[in-house]
Order: C-alpha cells, then sequence, then structure tokens
C-alpha cells in the first residue's frame, strides 16, 4: 500500500509542478465552448438580405411586416432595404448580402386576383447553410398570405398539431455542455496517467523506478488513480464553470450530484484505463500526440455530443454502441437536462463499468514490467 | 538482517541478443562478497546490457545469474531488494527535490518513516547536498545529481552497489569526488561494488578485480596489477616514425629486449624490458635501417596497454568513433 501510494504522491507532485498544464487543462475545455457555442451554431443569425419592393399594395406590406417579425424574433436574416433592384443582385453576387428578395409592382394585384402571384429570390447558393436557412425563413412570410378570409368554421377542419416540450428548454449552446465535459475528461486522460509512463521511457527516468520492488499492478494502478484524481477536479470544474457560463440551472437534489460524480469517475478510469493499454509500450511523446488527434475523432464525434447518434449510418450506429464516449454523453444529458436519477441512467453505468474492468484487467495484464 | 553470501554474484554462459548482434556471449565469472569489482571496457561492449541482466530489468536469452544469494530470472523481487543500481542515464525527476527524490524512492522499498527520514539526511550528508536538499533537482548539475542518485539508491541499505559508467560525462573534479564517495559508502557498510566503466584510470584505482570485456566476451579477468603483470614487458616505448617498412619493424622486433611490437600507421608501440635505458639502442637501429624517429615517448603499463594487448585495439579510439548517446543503451530503445 505505501508503494501505491507513493507512486501516486510523486504522480501528483510532479502534475502539481507545472501550473502551465493545470491551467491549460481546464481553460483549453471552456474555450472550445465558447468558441463552438457561438461559431458553429444551430441556427443562423443575422445573415444579411436585401429586400426591394416595388409594390405598393397591402400584400407586399403584409409581407413586409412578416419579414420584419422574423427579424425581430429568431434574427435569421438582417434586412436591407433597396429601391433598385439591379443594386440588389449586384449586392448578392459581390458577397455584401445572402440574398436579394424582390417584390415585384403586381404581386398585391396578383394575390388579390388569384392569377398567381410571384416574388423573386436572389440566393447565394455557393453558401448552401445560408440560402437554405433563409429559403425556410422567408417561406414562412409568404404563408397563408391569401387565406386570412376563411371562415372560423373552416378552421376546425384543419389538423392542429400542439407540441409539447417534455424538459425545460435546452439551447444549443447548454446542448454543448456533456460534450465539453467528456472532452476535458478525454484531453486529462491523455495527459496523465499512461502518458507520465511514455515521457519516463523518454527520458529514460523508467529504468530507476524498474529497479525498484514495485509490482505490475503499484505501478498501472498508482498511475491511473493519480490520473483519476487529477482528471476528475478539473471535470467537475469545467461542469460546473461551463454551467454557469451557459445557463444551466443547478439541481437541487443530492442524487443528480451523485449521478454526475459516478458518470464522470467512471468515463475518467474506463478512458485511462484504455489510454493504458494503448499507450504501454510507446516511448515517445510524438505518438501521443498523433494519437490524441486521431482518438479524439473516433471517440468524441460519433458520441452524440454534437449530432444525435439515430442519424448515423448503421456502421457509425455500431461503433457508437461500443463507443464509452456515448454513453457518458448520454447519461450527462439525461442528469442534465431531464434531472434523470441514478436509475435512469443504469444502463450508461453498466456499460462504462463494464468497460472500465475490461480495460484496466487488459492493461495490468499486458504491461511489460522490463525495458 | 543479511544473510551474506560468499559469492555476492554468480554469473554462468549469460547470453543476450539484441537485434542481429550477441551483446553479451555466454560470459561466465564470479565477484566475491565485499570486493569491488570493475567491468571495463569499451562503449558497445556489452557492459550495460550485462548490468540490466544482472538487475532484474532484462532477461538472459541462456544462462543465468545468481545475485545476492537469488536467480535473477526466478526472484527477482527479493533480488530487488537486496542492489542497489545507479543506471548510466541520469534518472532523477527533475521536477521533485532532492529530499522528495529520495523520500519517494525509500517509499518503493516500503522503509518506515522515521528509519527512511534519518537515513536520508545521513545519505544527504554524506554526499554533500544536505544543504541543497530541498532545490529542485533541475537546478541541479550533473555532477550533483549523480551524487543525488547513488545517495538514492542505497537509502533502502543494499548488499551490492551496481553503478553503470558513473563519472561518464563529468568534469575531473566531480568524477574525483564521486570516487571519494562510493570509496566512503563501501568502507561504511561493506558493500560489494561492481561497477562497468571505460575510464581505465578508474577501474585501475578503485577495483580490486577486473574483467576486461570487447565484443561480448570477457577476454581477461583478475586484479590489475595482476592484468599489467601479464603483458610482456614492463614499459611501452611510442615511436613515430614516417614511411616506416616492414624492414625497420622488423629490426625492432630482433633487439632481445623487445617483446612486441604494434605499429598502425607512423606510430610504433613497443613492448620492452627497462625502457630508458634502452630507448637510444632503438633510435640506432631505426636509424640503421633508413628510418628515423620523430619523437619517442616512455610509459609505464596500464589497462589500457592491457585493453590493447588483449584486443589489440585502444578504448579511447573506440570512444571518439560513437557519440555519448551510444551508452547507457539509447539507440536500442528506440526499437524496444
Amino acid at each position: 500500500m505505501t508503494k501505491l501510494l507513493a507512486v501516486i504522491e510523486r504522480d501528483l507532485k510532479k502534475f502539481r509542478r507545472n501550473p502551465l498544464v493545470i491551467a491549460m487543462s481546464v481553460l483549453m475545455p471552456i474555450v472550445y465552448l465558447v468558441i463552438i457555442g457561438n461559431s458553429f451554431q444551430g441556427k443562423l443569425k443575422a445573415l444579411p438580405m436585401a429586400v426591394v419592393n416595388l409594390d405598393s399594395g397591402p400584400y407586399a406590406k403584409r409581407v413586409i411586416e412578416n419579414l420584419r417579425a422574423i427579424e425581430a424574433g429568431p434574427d435569421t436574416f438582417t434586412i436591407f432595404n433597396i429601391n433598385d433592384r439591379k443594386v440588389a443582385v449586384e449586392g448578392v453576387k459581390n458577397g455584401k448580402y445572402k440574398a436579394a428578395l424582390i417584390i415585384p409592382p403586381d404581386f398585391s394585384k396578383r394575390v388579390v386576383l388569384k392569377s398567381g402571384p410571384e416574388a423573386g429570390l436572389f440566393l447565394d447558393n455557393t453558401d448552401g447553410i445560408s440560402s437554405g436557412a433563409i429559403r425556410n425563413s422567408v417561406g414562412s412570410a409568404f404563408r397563408f398570405l391569401g387565406t386570412d378570409y376563411v371562415s372560423v368554421r373552416e378552421r376546425y377542419d384543419r389538423v392542429h398539431m400542439r407540441e409539447i416540450n417534455l424538459y425545460s428548454k435546452v439551447d444549443y449552446y447548454q446542448s454543448l455542455v456533456p460534450g465539453v465535459v467528456i472532452m476535458a475528461i478525454f484531453l486529462g486522460t491523455l495527459t496523465t496517467g499512461a502518458f507520465n509512463l511514455v515521457m519516463d521511457r523518454f527520458l529514460g527516468i523508467d529504468e530507476s523506478y524498474l529497479l525498484t520492488p514495485l509490482s505490475k499492478s503499484d505501478i498501472v494502478s498508482g498511475l491511473i488513480i493519480s490520473g483519476l484524481l487529477i482528471t476528475t477536479v478539473i471535470a467537475v470544474l469545467i461542469l460546473v464553470l461551463s454551467m454557469l457560463i451557459t445557463g444551466i440551472p443547478f439541481s437541487r437534489g443530492i442524487e443528480q450530484y451523485i449521478s454526475v460524480l459516478i458518470v464522470i469517475n467512471l468515463t475518467t478510469l474506463g478512458l485511462l484505463s484504455m489510454m493504458f493499454l494503448i499507450m504501454g509500450r510507446i516511448n515517445h511523446p510524438r505518438i501521443v500526440g498523433i494519437l490524441s488527434g486521431f482518438l479524439n475523432v473516433i471517440l468524441f464525434f460519433p458520441s452524440g455530443a454534437v449530432y444525435p447518434v439515430a442519424s448515423f449510418p448503421g456502421w457509425l450506429k455500431a461503433f457508437a454502441k461500443i463507443n464509452p464516449e456515448a454513453y457518458a454523453v448520454n447519461a450527462l444529458k439525461a442528469v442534465l437536462f431531464k434531472r434523470a436519477g441514478l436509475a435512469d441512467i443504469s444502463g450508461d453505468i453498466g456499460f462504462l463499468l463494464v468497460f472500465t474492468l475490461i480495460m484496466l484487467t487488459s492493461s495490468i495484464v499486458t504491461f511489460k514490467r522490463t525495458l | 538482517m543479511k544473510n551474506r553470501h560468499d559469492k555476492a554474484i554468480e554469473v554462468l554462459e549469460i547470453t543476450k541478443k539484441l537485434g542481429r548482434t550477441i551483446a553479451v556471449d555466454a560470459v561466465s565469472f564470479d565477484v566475491i562478497d565485499g570486493e569491488f569489482f570493475g567491468f571495463l571496457g569499451p562503449n558497445g561492449a556489452g557492459k550495460t546490457t550485462l548490468i540490466r541482466m544482472l538487475t532484474t530489468l532484462l532477461k538472459p536469452d541462456s544462462g543465468g545469474a545468481i545475485v545476492a544469494g537469488c536467480n535473477v530470472a526466478k526472484e527477482p523481487d527479493t533480488v530487488r531488494h537486496r542492489i542497489g543500481v545507479v543506471p548510466q542515464a541520469m534518472t532523477s525527476d527533475l521536477d521533485l527535490t532532492g529530499y522528495e527524490n529520495m523520500n519517494i524512492y525509500g517509499k518503493f522499498y516500503g522503509i518506515p518513516r522515521k528509519e527512511r527520514q534519518e537515513r536520508i539526511k545521513q545519505l544527504l550528508d554524506t554526499v554533500g547536498l544536505a544543504a541543497r536538499a530541498d532545490e529542485l533537482v533541475a537546478a541541479y548539475s550533473g555532477g550533483m545529481r549523480r551524487r543525488l542518485e547513488i545517495a538514492r539508491v542505497l537509502v533502502h541499505r543494499p548488499e551490492i552497489l551496481f553503478l553503470d559508467e558513473p563519472t561518464i560525462g563529468l568534469d575531473p573534479q566531480s568524477r574525483h569526488l564521486i570516487w571519494e564517495i562510493i570509496g566512503k559508502f563501501r568502507k561504511r557498510d561493506s558493500m560489494t561494488v561492481f561497477l562497468t566503466t571505460h575510464y581505465m584510470e578508474e577501474a585501475d584505482l578503485l577495483c580490486d578485480r577486473v574483467a576486461i570485456i570487447d565484443s561480448g566476451k570477457v577476454i581477461a579477468l583478475g586484479s590489475p596489477e595482476d592484468l599489467k603483470a601479464r603483458i610482456p614487458g614492463n614499459d611501452i616505448v611510442s615511436l613515430t616514425i614516417p614511411d616506416i617498412s616492414s624492414g625497420i619493424a622488423g629490426k625492432i622486433e630482433d633487439l632481445p629486449f623487445v617483446h612486441k611490437l604494434d605499429v598502425q600507421d607512423n606510430a610504433v608501440r613497443v613492448y620492452v624490458d627497462s625502457g630508458a635505458q634502452n630507448l637510444p639502442v632503438l633510435i640506432e637501429k631505426v636509424g640503421e635501417a633508413g628510418g628515423k624517429v620523430m619523437s619517442a615517448t616512455i610509459q609505464e603499463q596500464s589497462l589500457e596497454d592491457v585493453f590493447i594487448h588483449y584486443t589489440g585495439k585502444s578504448i579511447r579510439e573506440e570512444v571518439k568513433k560513437v557519440s555519448f548517446l551510444v551508452g547507457a543503451g539509447v539507440p536500442q530503445k528506440w526499437g524496444r
């Protein structure tokens, strides 16, 4: 026991002596949250759109009002009123606007006469995401234009779909938080635990402690435990910070806190053991650098942290079934957004437990206690 | 507490292949309890590989060794408790202090707190680092680090101390300090010391017995005096003769007081009796044969000459050719 504690003590002391590493481990996931949350949004906002209204009739006015409402509400686009259609189209071509809407002089007349009213939407279709968003919003401004005279009775014939939100609202920024916590855990498990072994090998320091009576499991579990302590503290810190930043309310129930801690600890332990299995024989930090990018992509993106697993193609779905990060994201989302208790996430916890046990056993078995 | 054995180390036909080369080739020898034993050879001769096998870091391909009464292959853990090893590469943690380094290692051996603290204090005192014990090792010089490492491996009072090239890369002053410290510890704790080196004077000065190793094989073993006495002639005359011909060499070899002759380019090493007396005769003979002696030095035989005698090459030449990285098995690590 003294020996195991000494391995942990050595590792923690060394970590503490590197304040830059500590600062980076906390700062990077937070920066990630802020950058991704604000640059790669769920909904597009404030796309510049030129509007040329050549019709003074009531229906053109109605369309403009609808557009203004969208601008004030979801803010998909910002309207620029232009008088000349040529200027507007030119503006789309040279990138000043993402789109130009032209309402012709006979628009209202044609609506009244029901003779095929038309409006033109010039789109910069090289930017598919922006033009798609504008097409949808502008389309909704034209809906039901000619149907405002329908009788009250007729309305009962229309099918109504009522939207019932099961949980309190989660915006895109907030929905990133579980992923950011998992990313923090990934980074933590990559730079502690087995990585210290890689560095000791690289520096030739491993020779000395291999000469002591430390056993295989002393070395492996000692490094894993110190990595667990460090990574858990970082992950909890990141969780609290990102909840404050994105405005996720803190739960009052103790069960949620316990659930979150269990998920974070198990995920950390599982990934640390997996890293030990992968990096057990590596002796150069550069290999770890290459591995980190690779592992992050194959674990993080198929985890459901940014895109729902249900939309993956079959083969990727199959991979998500064995991806520990997918279970961790699922469990964290349930606890943070659905107020789930331990019983609700027992399946995720069960998988993480089995994954951890398999990885830990194989990493101790395969670890070679020789040079 | 300690059960001492007549033989501290018994090595029998130990062999290890690294890649395609046989690094250690069926080497056998014994080290007597309490002896200061030296393993002398150029870089790449197999010294580090041998020491790693004796200290449980590498498994021999065949043959074996009994170290401190235990078979290294069968009871590695007991062996690790009974030996202290200073590897060739510096292995202290730079971001820990000198004291912390020692304390952690003391815990690795499970030494109780009180005993550990006392022992560390005493060891740091002996190696002259007590005043700087609380500084980070990163601030230590190479000599200080080496001293710390020697102290560190003695925390658990080992029966045998292994030192792999302990003074490599150190300045002469630090080297002398290390020699002094090893001597002090050895006397106080009556330890067996096993040292590898490629410095002749180090082996000559410190060791009771020396084994000379080249290309994985032991080529000579004995006390430094014995080894030197085995070479014919008691002095070596080194002559520089431009354009030396076989005729000149033959004339020298025919002289009654000449035992042996080595020619390398312009440099001629002549193993002779009473060098100072016979030098004028040598120069005269060379002149008669049509050669000219440009310079001449006389020296007493050293272990260097023993090495040259057995291998036909100088240790120092080998040293010059390889970078310092070649020691300590560094290149092997990449293929591991």
